[in-house]
Parts: C-alpha cells; sequence; structure tokens
C-alpha cells in the first residue's frame, strides 16, 4: 500500500514539473516537500542505509568479539561461503519455501477476497478471522503449530488417529518438513494478502461488470477477463513485497525446528545460517557476507519481476 | 514512471534484507538494561540472568543484599537461548548490565576483551577464600592475567531420574550405586514395550552435559585434552562409549530419531514416553514442579563403569560490568553472592547447590521424599565441562554431526572421528 501511495506522489510532482518548472511558487513547495520527507529520509539513512553500507563492509572483515579487532580479510568470507555446500542447500531451501509460500498464498487469498468482496452479513467478521494471524506475534504463531504439529503428541496426529488414518512426521522429515513450515507461512500471510486484493477489487467499477454481463459474460469469463487484468497492479505488489518478505524466512523455522533436529538442513534458510553465524557463533564477518548473497539474490529477483510486470500488469 | 517505480522496488528490497542484519543487534540490546536501569534510578544495580527456576531465590537472597548495604537491584531473566545474543549485543554497545551471569562456553570472549570487572581487591575486601570453591570452577573464571573476574555462584552435577512406576511394571529394581552403564543398557531394554509407547531412556543431543559426556569419562576417554590443545573425539576410549551409546540406539532403547528432533529428553520423560533420563541439578525444580514426575519418578545416582562413576560438573559464575557506572557496587554485590552465607542460603532455598564447600546439604530439604541426595554424592568424583576459548564453534559442530550418527548408529565411530579432525582445527584456530 505504502508502495502505491508513493507512486501517487511521483505522479503528482511530475505533473506539477511539467506545468512550471521553476517557477518561485513551485520552488517554495518544493522546499516544503522536501521539509516533509525529511524524517522519513532520516529514518532510512540511519537505519537502513548505513546499516547496508556497514553491513556490506564487515563482510569484507574477519570480526573479533565485540566489534573490536577485526582483520581485513578481502574475500576471504565468500570465497569461504561459495565452497559450503550448506549455504548452497539453504538457498535452495529458501526458493522452495517461496516457491510454496507466494503463489499458494496469492491464489488462495485472491479466492477468498473475491468471495468477501461483496455486501452480506457479518462480511467484517470474516475478514477479521482471515486477517487475525497476521496480528499474532510470528514467534507465538510458531509456538502453536510447532505443537499441533508434534508427532506423539500433537492436536494433528491426534484427530488423525481418531479417524484411523496413518500419523505423519511432520517437522522432523527431512523431505517435506519445508512443506509443513510454509503451510504455517501461507496460514499467517493469507489475511494480509487478501486485505490488499480486496482494496484492489474494490477500485474496480461496477459499469465493466454490467457491460460485459449484457454481453453475456458469465462469472467465471468476467473473472479472467476483468477482475485478473485490473488487479494486476495489485497482484504485481503483493509478488514482489511476499518474495522478499518469503526470502528472508527466518522466525517460523527458527521456533520450530531445534538444532538437532534431523530435519534442520532441509529446513534452514539463508537468513537462519545469518542468524547462527552472526548471533550465535559470533562471526559477524560470515555472517555479513551471507546477507549480502541474500541482498544481491533479491535485488535480481525483483529486478527480473520488473521487468517481467510490462508483459503482464495492466495500469489504467 | 517505470524508472521510479524499479528504483522504489530495488530500495524496498535492500531495506528490508539488510535492515534484519541492523536490527538484530538494536533490538536485542534495547530490551537489555540500559533503559529499565535508567528508570529505575541509575543507583540500582541491573542483575541479568537466564534461569526462571532461580528467579525467585535469587530474588530473596537479593532483598538481603539490600537490607544489608542499601544498594538496590533489579533482576532480568532472558532465557538461555537469547541471553547469550542479548548479552554480546549489550557489550559490543558498551552497556553491559552491572552484574551478569557467565557460563563455560563464553567466559574466554568476555575475559579476554576485558568486558569484566576485575574482581581481585573485591574479593579481598570481602574476605572471600578462593580454596573453599571448586578449583576446576575458580580457575575457569579467571582473565589470561590470572585475576578472578567471576565468583562462582554455584556448582551443578547429572544425576539419573527413573520412573518408578514404569520399573515397577517391567519388573526392573530401581537403579543405585550397583548400577554400571551395563545394567543401565539391559533395563532399558526392558522398560521399552514394542509398540512404541514407552522407551528405556533418550538422550537429547545437544544435552551432552548431562548425558553421553558422562559415559565418555566414565569409559576412560576425554573431549578435550587440559591443555585446551587436542580433540580427545577420536580416542579409543572415547570412540568406545560413543560406541556404546550407538549399540543402546541399535537396541531400540531410544525413541525414532523423529520423536527426540520433536521433543526433547526431558520432556519425554515428564510425559511418561521414557523411563529414565540423566538430568543435571540445575533442573531439578523444574522437575519436580511436574505433576507426573512427582508421583512417579525418582532420582538416583548415576550408572558407573569399572568402578568409574564421574559426574561432569559446571558452575556458573557471577560477573560485573566493567564499564558499569556502579562498578564498586556491583563488585560489592557479586562477592556477596560468594559469601558462605549467601551461598547456603542459595542451597536452603533450593536455588541450585552450592559452589562454596559443603554449603549444599540444605538443597536437599527441597524436596524430602525424593533423593536429591544422589547430586550431592555424584560431587566425589567429578570432572569439568569441556571447554576452551572458543567452545561454542566445536560444541555446536560435534552437534551438528552427531545428529546424523544417532540416526544411522552405525557410523558413530566415523563421525567421532570427523569430529575430532574438524575440532582439531577450530582449536588450532582460537
Amino acid at each position: 500500500m505504502a508502495h502505491n501511495k508513493v507512486e501517487n506522489n511521483n505522479t503528482k510532482n511530475a505533473n506539477g514539473h511539467k506545468k512550471s518548472m521553476w517557477s518561485i511558487h513551485n520552488r517554495g513547495e518544493m522546499i516544503w516537500g522536501w521539509i516533509f520527507v525529511l524524517p522519513t529520509i532520516l529514518g532510512l539513512v540511519i537505519l537502513n542505509i548505513i546499516p547496508i553500507i556497514q553491513t556490506i563492509y564487515q563482510s569484507f572483515f574477519k570480526t573479533g568479539a565485540f566489534g573490536r579487532g577485526n582483520i581485513f580479510v578481502g574475500l576471504e568470507n565468500y570465497q569461504k561461503m561459495f565452497g559450503e555446500s550448506e549455504i548452497w542447500q539453504s538457498l535452495l531451501n529458501t526458493v522452495i519455501y517461496t516457491i510454496i509460500e507466494v503463489p499458494l498464498s496469492i491464489f488462495i487469498a485472491l479466492v477468498l477476497a473475491v468471495l468477501l468482496n461483496r455486501k452480506m452479513k457479518g462480511i467484517s467478521v470474516y475478514r477479521t478471522i482471515f486477517f487475525m494471524p497476521m496480528v499474532a506475534a510470528p514467534a507465538a504463531i510458531a509456538m502453536v503449530w510447532r505443537w499441533l504439529y508434534n508427532s506423539d503428541f500433537g492436536l494433528i496426529n491426534q484427530f488423525i488417529k481418531l479417524i484411523g488414518g496413518t500419523p505423519l512426521n511432520y517437522i522432523s522429515n527431512p523431505n517435506t518438513a519445508i512443506f509443513w513450515v510454509a503451510v504455517v507461512g501461507i496460514w499467517s500471510v493469507i489475511g494480509y494478502n487478501m486485505v490488499l486484493f480486496i482494496s484492489g477489487l474494490q477500485e474496480i467499477p461496477n459499469d465493466y461488470y454490467e457491460a460485459s454481463s449484457i454481453d453475456g459474460a458469465g462469472p467465471i469469463r468476467q473473472f479472467f477477463s476483468i477482475t485478473i487484468p485490473l488487479i494486476s497492479p495489485t497482484m504485481f505488489f503483493v509478488t514482489v513485497t511476499r518474495v522478499i518478505a518469503a526470502m528472508q524466512i527466518f522466525d517460523v523455522i527458527y521456533m520450530m525446528i531445534d538444532r538437532t533436529n534431523a530435519a534442520l538442513p532441509k529446513v534452514q534458510s539463508l537468513v537462519y545460517l545469518f542468524y547462527k553465524y552472526a548471533f550465535v557463533q559470533n562471526n559477524r564477518g560470515y555472517g555479513a557476507a551471507i546477507i549480502v548473497l541474500l541482498l544481491v539474490i533479491i535485488m535480481i529477483i525483483t529486478a527480473i519481476q520488473n521487468y517481467a510486470q510490462k508483459k503482464w500488469v495492466t495500469y489504467n | 514512471m517505470k524508472k521510479m517505480n524499479k528504483v522504489i522496488a530495488l530500495l524496498l528490497a535492500t531495506f528490508m534484507v539488510v535492515s534484519l542484519a541492523a536490527c538484530g543487534g538494536k533490538d536485542k540490546s534495547s530490551s537489555g538494561s540500559s533503559d529499565s536501569g535508567s528508570k529505575k534510578g541509575s543507583d540500582t544495580l541491573t542483575v541479568a540472568i537466564w534461569d526462571t527456576n532461580q528467579e525467585s531465590g535469587i530474588k530473596e537472597i537479593l532483598a538481603d543484599f539490600t537490607a544489608d548495604t542499601g544498594i538496590k537491584t533489579d533482576v532480568q531473566v532472558t532465557p538461555w537461548a537469547q541471553y547469550w545474543t542479548m548479552l554480546e549485543a549489550s557489550a559490543t554497545g558498551g552497556s553491559l548490565p552491572d552484574v551478569c551471569w557467565m557460563h563455560a562456553n563464553e567466559i574466554a570472549k568476555y575475559a579476554e576483551s576485558g568486558m569484566l570487572l576485575d574482581l581481585d581487591d573485591a574479593i579481598a575486601e570481602q574476605g572471600l577464600d578462593m580454596t573453599k570453591y571448586p578449583s576446576g570452577i575458580v580457575d575457569l573464571y579467571q582473565n589470561p592475567d590470572g585475576a578472578q573476574v567471576a565468583i562462582p555462584k554455584d556448582i551443578d552435577t547429572i544425576a539419573l531420574w527413573y520412573n518408578k512406576t514404569m520399573f515397577d511394571e517391567a519388573g526392573v529394581s530401581y537403579p543405585d550405586d550397583t548400577w554400571t552403564w551395563d545394567t543401565f543398557r539391559e533395563a532399558a531394554k526392558k522398560l521399552t514395550k514394542a509398540d512404541g509407547s514407552q522407551y528405556g531412556t533418550a538422550f537429547t543431543i545437544s544435552e551432552n552435559q548431562q548425558t553421553y559426556y558422562n559415559i565418555i569419562y566414565d569409559f576412560g576417554g576425554y573431549v578435550i585434552n587440559d591443555e585446551k590443545t587436542k580433540s580427545g573425539w577420536d580416542d579409543p576410549k572415547t570412540i568406545e562409549a560413543m560406541d556404546f551409546v550407538a549399540d543402546m540406539i541399535k537396541d531400540g532403547s531410544f525413541p525414532p530419531y523423529t520423536t527426540v528432533s520433536e521433543t526433547d529428553q526431558a520432556a519425554l520423560f515428564q510425559s511418561g514416553k521414557t523411563a529414565m533420563l540423566p538430568q543435571g541439578s540445575w533442573m531439578v525444580t523444574a522437575m519436580l514442579e511436574n505433576e507426573y514426575v512427582h508421583d512417579n519418578c525418582d532420582i538416583a545416582v548415576m550408572p558407573s563403569h569399572d568402578g568409574t562413576n564421574k559426574s561432569i560438573f559446571n558452575g556458573l559464575g557471577w560477573a560485573a560490568a566493567k564499564d558499569s557506572k556502579n562498578a564498586e557496587n556491583a563488585a560489592k554485590l557479586v562477592t556477596y553472592l560468594g559469601t558462605e552465607a549467601a551461598q547456603k542460603k542459595q542451597a536452603d532455598l533450593g536455588v541450585t547447590m552450592s559452589a562454596y564447600e559443603d554449603t549444599s546439604e540444605g538443597f536437599i530439604s527441597k524436596d524430602t521424599e525424593k533423593n536429591i541426595q544422589a547430586y550431592i554424592d555424584m560431587q566425589d568424583d567429578i570432572v569439568m565441562y569441556p571447554y576452551s576459548k572458543d567452545t561454542i564453534a566445536w560444541n555446536d559442530m560435534s552437534i551438528e554431526e552427531l545428529v546424523k550418527a544417532w540416526q544411522d548408529p552405525a557410523i558413530m565411530a566415523d563421525t567421532c572421528k570427523k569430529i575430532a579432525a574438524q575440532m582439531n582445527d577450530d582449536l588450532a584456530a582460537e
């Protein structure tokens, strides 16, 4: 949503510029504009841009305890990183997680948004229910799911036993654990995506639907020919932000998978490794190198998405 | 506009990723001491600990200190999993809590970087006799110059918890000081039910102090040599001990690895899934609070091997921050906590056993129905918990490797050799 707002502001500025580029009035407006965005810019510089530069800088050092006695090692951290199969496996884990979480959460959220985008009794109750997981603390959610998933004492397996099925190992089977972790991710984010989609849906004028139904289009045809194209800007925004967030998955894994869990090597994400090296083993430089790798990968993916949007996103 | 879009999206990506790196430290340190400390007045000593089970007892002892000296304290509990991250971040930011707990895994880093207050003068002033504490713990908490930087707080030993109800049902006699590890293995087999509803025992790999480390030393092996220069993981005796563990896994006396992955050994014991549990003395409070354990279980000394019955011991230390504004008061507090009276009170309150000689007797009165004496008896032959300057590096590595051997016990001997090789590299790099 923030993204959309920024876009609108830019459009306005661009129009203003065209009319009278350097009029005195406009210059005053410009100064005020800068004053208004100054707090945000300051925040970004202090909380984001400086740490980014420091992190990249740190990735070239073998860091000492408590940030003292750092030794410059050039690309050694990167060389070590690229030689570790653990890094590539966790990159793969991260990508698998993203591939499961993002499309499924978008699809389910879109269906829910379409179903809930109408006038009916108790609509806000339904919307609240779906949005609830977004409000709860991720760590608490992970703890609850961890016990639901527990193969010996968990509620899900108790239920399966009750109806006579075979209990499963959810988070301790290396082959499937990442999927069950992704289920929690999907469950927690559906509500957020849904709210964005509902707001996108409400911007579509009703005239289109009326006109098309006069022309004989059914609801399914309407969904694919009107809803999807017109909601594509929202979908683009959701996809970009969700991919970024999913690539950074950490909390659910950290809370649900213990370090002695056999499935850990097949579940741990890049951010998990970053945490392990930077904060548990206090190898900040190596941790920084891992996070720079993730940064580069996310930037590439985002750039590709931006390029690809020309093919499928329709702006009015 | 499209260009703008691209720029914004890329910036967004950048911020979200890298701010992670920065936030980790910041979030943690702000939850640390500095904020609440300043609210309560700058002369209040902040005290950082990680064990909620000890919180009330510690507070009671601190109240005595306040009554004696008029110096106020404020206890903050951070769970073990986050404690060291919090402490590291606050040390880096120059705002260590005035007083904090130290552990063998981490002390070297803090002592060498000069983060901790030299307590020698305060010890003299308080009149503490350092020979009254186990020398392993005293040595552990000295900086490279030989100055004491933490006062021994407690001593912990390992004893064997067992489920009497299950023993009765299986017709196995209760463990006692005649038990060897072979008796333990046979009993574990008998206590395992074929339908998977009950197992003899379970070892959580990361709980090495409570479990296989004891077996290694009973068998005559070692984890690290006295000079902290060489790994003992490839010592034939160590391998023999670990193969013994592997045999127990092969017996089927442990639950399947998936179960241990999801639920730790204490929770399995507390929920009646396993019959025996080697457990540290610091867990006594938590164990007894569990109703099922209280009704069904008791404690015995650990099994022995060829007449050797060693217990791994470790002890926490009370340390004070060097750059604390209240350094003098902090030193007063940590040395006070080391006095015979305070140490005795700690044991009497049932917080833990105490490091000071002959002050732990009161610990058994915590629950007279249970044989807590087993923990005191285990003090007779003790081995210091293996540590070096950078314990975490090889400790975590050995745990990761053993996860594989727990799933495939046939590779145990090879795993031990692999751990030794990597650990020797780590020690060389220290």
